[in-house]
């Protein structure tokens, strides 16, 4: 792409027109810097950002943030707003990890009370939080259960003892999205999700030990618990196989769907049925229920990792509960209302690689949260930093509430594979102070912070444009990769 | 371009047999390799007849998930019945039930007897066996930019993988 016929419409915001190509139906927007357009124009991204942009349906433009990569039908990092309830919804443009997201939880605990028990932390937590490809968990599901789990979420955990309140106030949709009806599941997804709830998988999903290295703003930071050398947990993950199946039930059942709705696509994974169709209904019902079990998921994670510092911690020291500090998805599409042409619209908003960032004053926000915004979560590589940010008013008016989600790749997997060895990888990290426990040499080696774009510039970029600002940064202490 | 594989079931012989596994040295008709892709992992692959193509795209896929070299004893049976519109979603729903029985069986097919191979339909029985575990996980088998090509040397295609 010509990167020259970009208009940049503010300091960190380009577009792309809808004169680019016949098809698009509204311009697309790129959330960047002259280096973030470089790299995303060096694969498929931008022309994917121009086939989400021909959604039939979408309103205002396609976006793109500034962790964007080259996906499969919308780019990793790319927003779609569809009207509502005429609009579409498309399952490629959640993506097959539905309910992909990120908790953060926080510690009273400073690094050098954690350090001299960190190997057998890890080592708890990786006996736990059971990790690898279609590993199954302690708990299995009978069929009455896993509805409950899908139509509930988090709240089934709550009442298994799971749980507490004030971790489902803190999750996005308090973990119990409404809308869920399991009877649109299949099967064969019922089956793949009776045993892996409390499971992390494989690939780039991880539990992270970190520490908060440095606080941007007291006032949000204090809100949410972090302060210098307080020691936080992130977990990283999703709605495992049940989710995967769901998306892959529905892609295979809108390739019929787009002919009887007489929609033109220029890609077939960017597939979708209207909202109001029986396709589009009973996708949304299912793809709700995947996301109420990646929310239940991440709870029962969540258990285990308060087990983990109980058995490793109590009698040695004080203090050392795991509180919630928020969850977010960011693989979804929410009903949600935002401007459109000046005046509110109900949207169905698709974010794939993308988070909410709502601002302050969203009545979809936690009483703890509403005054300072949402907070943002944005896992960096391992080895490198995360980050806490708080949505804002501008994300509001300008990126249908929407941020960043991580670093975004920089090389293929293959690439990474070529120039990083995981066991020397690993060396490496240990060698810097981070303990590393993965299941796959090889999955830690596709996975090298060296094959992760900086995201220090991708959070410079949101604060920046201001749809997200910073509230602090955390370095890593320990990972467990899948 | 070969006579129609509908009409003339495949025993497979060219490519795997029960007795030597699934090993990349016997990719004697098709190809398979993998291609740049910034986050997930792409493959192509192809062959001269529809038989070829289809075993090609699954054994490339193994390679993608590190079980390539796995050589399968073909202890345990598995039939498969696929129906599909077209061609490309055949072979989705093809290696979405590979990448199915890999993540939930951890099983790893060493033989392909195919009953039925046309552009909507595969009827095949599969042999192969556990293996302890499978490093890599397919997430998902997608439709992004999938066209199978058809041409006097025979089909490909590529596919690209959730991961």
């Amino acid at each position: 792409m010509d990167l020259t016929k970009l208009e940049q419409i503010s300091p960190f915001t380009y577009q792309i027109p809808a004169s680019w190509r016949a098809d698009m139906q509204v311009p697309a927007r790129i959330v960047g810097d002259p280096a973030i357009l470089e790299a995303a124009s060096a694969d498929r991204s931008l022309e994917q950002l121009v086939n989400t942009a021909c959604l039939p349906g979408i309103v205002n433009y396609a976006l793109a943030m500034p962790d964007v990569h080259q996906g499969y039908g919308f780019p990793i990092g790319g927003v779609a707003a569809t009207a509502a309830p005429d609009g579409v919804i498309s399952p490629g443009g959640v993506g097959y990890d539905i309910n992909c997201g990120v908790r953060l939880l926080g510690t009273h605990l400073l690094r050098e009370e954690i350090l001299p028990h960190l190997d057998g932390l890890i080592s708890a937590l990786y006996a736990h939080c059971p990790s690898g490809v279609g590993k199954g968990g302690p708990i299995r599901l009978k069929a009455k259960e896993l509805r409950q789990v899908l139509e509930r979420g988090a709240r089934w955990a709550l009442q298994r003892g799971l749980a507490s309140d004030s971790d489902l106030e803190r999750t996005e949709g308090d973990g119990c999205l409404a809308g869920a009806d399991a009877g649109c599941v299949s099967e064969r997804a019922l089956e793949r999700g009776r045993d892996q709830i409390g499971t992390l998988g494989a690939g780039n999903h991880f539990i992270e030990v970190d520490v908060v290295a440095e606080v941007f703003d007291a006032t949000a930071a204090d809100r949410m618990g972090l302060a210098p050398d307080k020691v936080v947990v992130q977990i990283h993950c999703g709605s495992r196989g049940l989710g995967h199946q769901v998306c892959t039930d529905y892609v295979k059942r809108f390739q019929k769907a787009i002919h009887t709705y007489g929609l033109r696509l220029p890609d077939r994974e960017l597939v979708c049925a209207p909202l109001n169709s029986p396709e589009g209904r009973d996708y949304l019902a299912a793809m709700t229920a995947a996301a109420n079990y990646a929310f239940a998921n991440r709870q029962v994670l969540t258990h285990a990792i308060r087990h983990s510092f109980e058995q490793t911690l109590a009698g040695k020291v004080a203090r050392h509960q795991v509180f919630q500090i928020y969850d977010i998805a960011h693989n979804m599409a929410r009903i949600e209302t935002h401007p459109v042409g000046g005046r509110p619209r109900k949207l169905c908003v698709h974010r794939k690689g993308a988070t909410r960032a709502f601002g302050p004053g969203s009545s979809e926000l936690p009483p703890v949260y509403r005054d300072i915004g949402q907070p943002v979560l944005v896992p960096g590589s391992m080895g490198t930093c995360s980050w806490v940010l708080r949505g804002t008013q501008t994300a509001m008016e300008q990126t249908f509430g929407s941020s960043c989600h991580g670093a975004g790749r920089r090389l293929s997997r293959r690439q990474a594979r070529k120039q990083f060895k995981g066991v020397t990888l690993r060396r490496e990290l240990e060698h810097a102070g981070i303990h590393v426990m993965a299941g796959s040499m090889s999955g830690l080696a596709e996975e090298a912070p060296g094959a992760y774009k900086d995201v220090n510039r991708v959070v410079d970029v949101v604060h920046g444009a201001g749809i997200a600002l910073k509230v602090a940064r955390l370095v890593p202490l320990a990972v467990i990769k899948g | 371009m070969p006579s129609d594989p509908a009409k003339t079931p495949s025993t497979g012989q060219n490519f795997v047999s029960s007795r030597q596994g699934l090993a990349p040295s016997l990719t004697t008709v098709g190809f398979y390799e993998e291609i740049e892709h910034t986050a997930d992992l792409a493959l192509k692959c192809g062959g001269p007849d529809l038989d070829s193509f289809f075993r090609s795209a699954a054994m490339g896929m193994y390679h993608l998930i590190g079980i390539g070299k796995t050589r399968p004893d073909g202890t345990l049976t598995q039939t498969v019945a696929l129906e599909a519109m077209d061609m490309e979603s055949l072979l989705v729903d093809w290696l979405g039930e590979l990448a199915y029985l890999a993540e939930s069986q951890n099983l790893v097919i060493g033989t392909i007897q195919f009953q039925t191979l046309s552009d909507t339909r595969i009827e095949a029985v599969l042999t192969g066996s556990r293996v302890s575990r499978i490093e890599k996980v397919i997430k998902a088998v997608t439709y992004h930019n999938l066209t199978i090509q058809k041409t006097h040397e025979g089909y490909a295609a590529t596919v690209v993988f959730d991961v």
